[in-house]
């Protein structure tokens, strides 16, 4: 049964959970030190300012009691009258803990960048999808034709732009270049306009260039999958026997080789669902898109150790959601595929 | 230490953000650096021109408009809305906004009313501080009374607050003995020594109301919401509204005791790069940013906006170790000079900081009330002079073209900085070629920042010669470098420089409060530094502001800092299209 085989997966995913947080906390702790986020680097500040901030936010205490006290051990402990004196809820009890940056909880930074994160990437992925299938199905059907050529050569550009570049490019053209001719512009950056934004067309006119660079890296790549799945599935024996029966070509391609061959790339866009948080960071930093990868990225070289754990948390469980959403799939585009 | 000096982190990120621009910018300049120098020396006239007074942002005309938005770019997010608890330059100049303090700084540096009605009455040993209030009110209705000053403070320096996350209690600690009410509208500060830049330096925090904030613990207060969402302010604007990682908006506020502000709305939005920000500028996103050196001579010529440019507080400068143990070819203070002189600084200027930077003629930052314009001796750039004073005093080329001493030693010494910096490994560069020509052999090393250089400025002092970046604070203080014994471990005086006239003078300054005494004692300073040369200070980078020629009144000024972003002009700023 499907669910069975879904619970059985979620049960398994648990301990690697665990384990993801003990390396990811081990690295930070390994690399960041004792370091007080946003303090330590400022030589203004004197030395016992430090300490004392330090204490207050527990990073004084050695690596297994940070660790312990970040996964909420002690206050399951002092439930049960093992744990003398008042502890702090832990991620046992849900709790993320707070930003050592701001002292906002770290839980409020995730789920206010969130919604902007899944705009953007979603819509991308839906982008990409849209254009890369019709784009590698027509370079298989138009194998070696001068559309193929195109297409591949389109494919190969992808690939090898780097996105910050063809960002900065694109604002150049359709929003610096397009204002100074007078003609209509793009926003070069942010999700709204700063006054009088956030209408559904403000929004949208804030999304088309980072949503074209980040779609453009995707259907570079998928559209090559596609066109070899494709080519592939062309030439199994099935397809042969549904010509010979004489259905139409339209039937052949669209029905009985495409759904064979967006097999494999279900894979590969559940693989992409983590990239949710941290794929789109460039892009976000480039377009100053206040979304999770930006967060991330900021926070690590911050050293807010706990932001960055409930980030890496977060992305673990994307992970493990993506892979079985992706088996789920499989499933659904393929009878043929059990589980048990 | 106190807040003084040093760069913060604000310092390096600058150059860290100007280094991202380097590689582009050289690149820009092989295409067409002909063509690319004139344009530049053109506008780089037109630009000294247009900033001529104070500021090129434009005078306040009689009759300013009303209403309409100004959005201003950062490049980096708040941490805090709530004046306790930050120590970034984003949310200093955020938390402005909202938060009036007793005093802030004017454009020269001097200490001015803000909640208080004038400067603070000191009593005679300079230990007593009392400073009546204002009539001004919190936007709830409630007046600013002495107990909210009182309360802000004990955050900072009661020991029952220990545990709020404040950067600035080890400084008031040290400073304050109690902050006591004498009535509603007086409150008295009972110091622990003389202290007199106090006022510019710790009379700058905004005020947070008591009858909001009291009830909270110290736990509390470094959690509360209210840090991201401010209820109750009593500053020009209010109404914050902090969407993180993109903007926090303001609405003036109406009731404002100094008059409300011109402008209905004030948005502060973060934009990661700098090469961002001018694009935004480029198209009127955004009003008003700030423009990285590297990118000075294109945003001149966006018709859209002017650049507002002034002299920082932030300087480079590089450190001769004076200490003998250390390294002998120092000790001479003519050799000092000589190699100061050997450098031509209008040039490296031009080559390093596109030349937005000035060249610094005393160590007190250009816009301060206690710089002095005449300062002597000056060391314009004259190789002769040089070679000239380093034959006086004794060093002679030898045949291999390099200068030695009567004992034979060689004037050949290495000088470090932090490597990744391309502003001062660039300098080093240059001041190993320039030297080079008056036959001194230096050598520049980079070194890591935190392993290497910062112990050898601040511990093991060793060194021959160093360079590095540093930021002065709002008052003209500068012993934290200079004084004798800041050169124990620790200290900054990493020059081991000792000059008791020098040390007497500063202490005097810091210990009376009568500003003319202060400025004579500091124009002496200048000079008795300009003679002795224990650590050159070459330049006062500029920071540069992109303004749409839309906004009137924008005047930044250098006296704004991480602790102390204020300014007192963001009420009179206005937007001629009312929009």
């Amino acid at each position: 049964m499907l669910w069975k085989y879904a619970l059985r997966r979620i049960i398994v995913a648990l301990p690697v959970l665990l384990g993801v947080t003990v390396i990811t906390y081990g690295l930070i702790y390994l690399t960041a030190g004792d370091l007080v986020p946003g303090l330590q680097l400022n030589p203004n500040l004197r030395p016992e300012d430090i300490a004392r901030i330090k204490a207050n936010l527990g990073l004084d205490q050695p690596f297994l009691v940070q660790y312990l006290n970040w996964l909420g051990v002690p206050w399951l402990l002092h439930q049960v009258g093992l744990w003398p004196g008042a502890v702090r809820t832990g991620l046992l009890q849900g709790d993320f803990g707070r930003s050592l940056l701001d002292g906002s909880p770290v839980m409020s930074h995730i789920l206010e960048r969130l919604p902007y994160t899944l705009e953007l990437t979603s819509l991308a992925i839906l982008v990409g999808v849209i254009v890369a299938i019709p784009m590698g199905v027509v370079g298989a059907l138009r194998r070696g034709s001068p559309a193929d050529h195109f297409l591949t050569s389109l494919s190969v550009v992808g690939v090898s732009i780097p996105n910050f570049w063809l960002a900065l490019l694109l604002v150049l053209i359709f929003s610096v270049g397009a204002f100074q001719l007078g003609l209509p512009h793009l926003p070069s950056g942010g999700a709204a306009s700063s006054v009088n934004g956030g209408d559904v067309l403000d929004r949208l006119a804030h999304l088309v260039l980072p949503t074209t660079v980040l779609a453009f890296g995707y259907l570079a790549v998928w559209s090559r999958y596609t066109r070899s799945s494709m080519l592939e599935s062309l030439s199994q024996d099935y397809v042969r026997t549904a010509r010979a029966k004489g259905m139409s070509e339209r039937r052949v391609v669209y029905v009985h080789t495409l759904r064979n061959a967006v097999i494999p790339l279900v894979t590969l866009i559940g693989l992409e669902l983590p990239t949710l948080v941290a794929g789109g960071a460039v892009v976000e930093i480039v377009f100053s898109w206040p979304g999770l990868g930006r967060l991330a990225l900021e926070r690590a070289v911050g050293h807010d150790y706990t932001t960055v754990m409930g980030l890496t948390l977060f992305t673990a469980v994307l992970v493990i959601a993506g892979n079985l959403l992706a088996d789920v799939l499989y499933a659904v585009l393929d009878p043929r595929i059990r589980y048990t | 230490m106190s807040k003084q000096d040093l760069t913060g982190d604000e310092g390096y990120q600058r150059f860290e953000e100007f280094l991202d621009e380097w590689s582009r910018r050289d690149f820009l300049r092989g295409m067409g650096a002909a063509t690319a120098f004139t344009l530049f020396a053109a506008g780089g006239m037109e630009l000294l021109a247009a900033c001529g007074g104070g500021g090129g942002g434009g005078q306040q005309p009689s009759q300013a408009k009303k209403g309409g938005h100004v959005v201003e770019a950062t490049i980096a997010d708040l941490q805090y809305l709530n004046p306790v608890l930050y120590g970034d330059t984003a949310s200093s100049t955020a938390t402005s906004m909202i938060y009036d303090s007793l005093y802030m700084s004017d454009d020269k540096g001097n200490p001015a009313a803000l909640l208080a009605k004038d400067l603070p009455k000191i009593s005679s040993d300079q230990l007593t501080y009392t400073i009546s209030l204002r009539d001004a009110k919190w936007t709830d209705g409630k007046p600013v009374i002495a107990d909210d000053v009182k309360f802000t403070y004990e955050l900072m320096f009661d020991p029952k607050y220990d545990k709020v996350n404040s950067p600035r209690r080890g400084d008031l600690v040290d400073y304050i003995q109690s902050v006591s009410v004498k009535d509603a509208t007086t409150v008295v500060f009972q110091l622990k020594k003389a202290y007199s830049p106090f006022t510019t330096v710790h009379l700058q925090y905004g005020i947070l109301p008591m009858h909001v904030w009291g009830s909270l613990s110290a736990e509390q207060i470094n959690t509360t919401d209210l840090n991201g969402r401010p209820t109750v302010t009593n500053g020009p604007f209010q109404n914050a509204v902090w969407q993180k990682d993109q903007q926090v908006t303001f609405d003036k506020n109406p009731n404002y005791y100094r008059g409300a502000p011109n402008v209905d709305r004030y948005v502060i939005k973060v934009i990661k790069s700098s090469t961002d920000i001018l694009n935004q500028l480029k198209t009127g996103e955004t009003d008003v940013g700030p423009v990285d050196p590297a990118q000075g001579d294109a945003a001149r010529t966006v018709d859209l906006i002017t650049l507002h440019r002034f002299p920082g507080l932030l300087f480079l400068f590089y450190l001769y170790n004076l200490d003998p143990a250390k390294t002998p070819l120092f000790q001479q203070k003519e050799v000092r000079q000589a190699l100061l002189y050997a450098l031509d600084r209008q040039s490296m200027a031009k080559a390093i900081y596109f030349g937005f930077a000035t060249v610094a003629n005393t160590s007190m930052p250009p816009k301060s009330w206690a710089y002095n314009p005449d300062n002597k001796p000056v060391f314009n750039f004259d190789r002769k002079k040089a070679e000239s004073m380093l034959d006086a005093a004794g060093w002679k080329k030898g045949p291999d073209g390099i200068r030695a001493n009567g004992a034979g030693l060689k004037l050949k010494f290495e000088m470090i900085t932090n490597a990744g910096n391309k502003v001062r490994e660039n300098s080093l560069v240059n001041m190993q070629q320039q030297w080079r020509d008056i036959g001194v052999d230096a050598t520049p090393k980079f070194v890591d920042f935190n392993k290497v250089l910062v112990p050898a400025l601040r511990n093991t002092r060793d060194f021959q010669v160093l360079m590095v970046g540093f930021q002065w604070s709002t008052d003209p203080d500068q012993s934290q470098v200079w004084a004798s014994r800041n050169s124990r471990a620790g200290g900054y005086n990493g020059m081991s420089y000792k000059n008791t006239q020098l040390d007497t003078i500063m202490d005097q300054a810091t210990t009376t409060s009568d500003q003319k005494k202060r400025k004579d004692l500091y124009f002496k300073m200048q000079q008795i530094l300009a003679e002795d040369q224990p650590a050159p200070i070459l330049f006062f980078p500029d920071n540069l502001y992109g303004v749409n020629k839309r906004v009137v009144g924008f005047n930044a000024g250098p006296f704004a800092n991480q602790y102390d972003g204020r300014r007192i002009w963001i009420k009179d700023l206005s937007v001629s299209d009312g929009k």
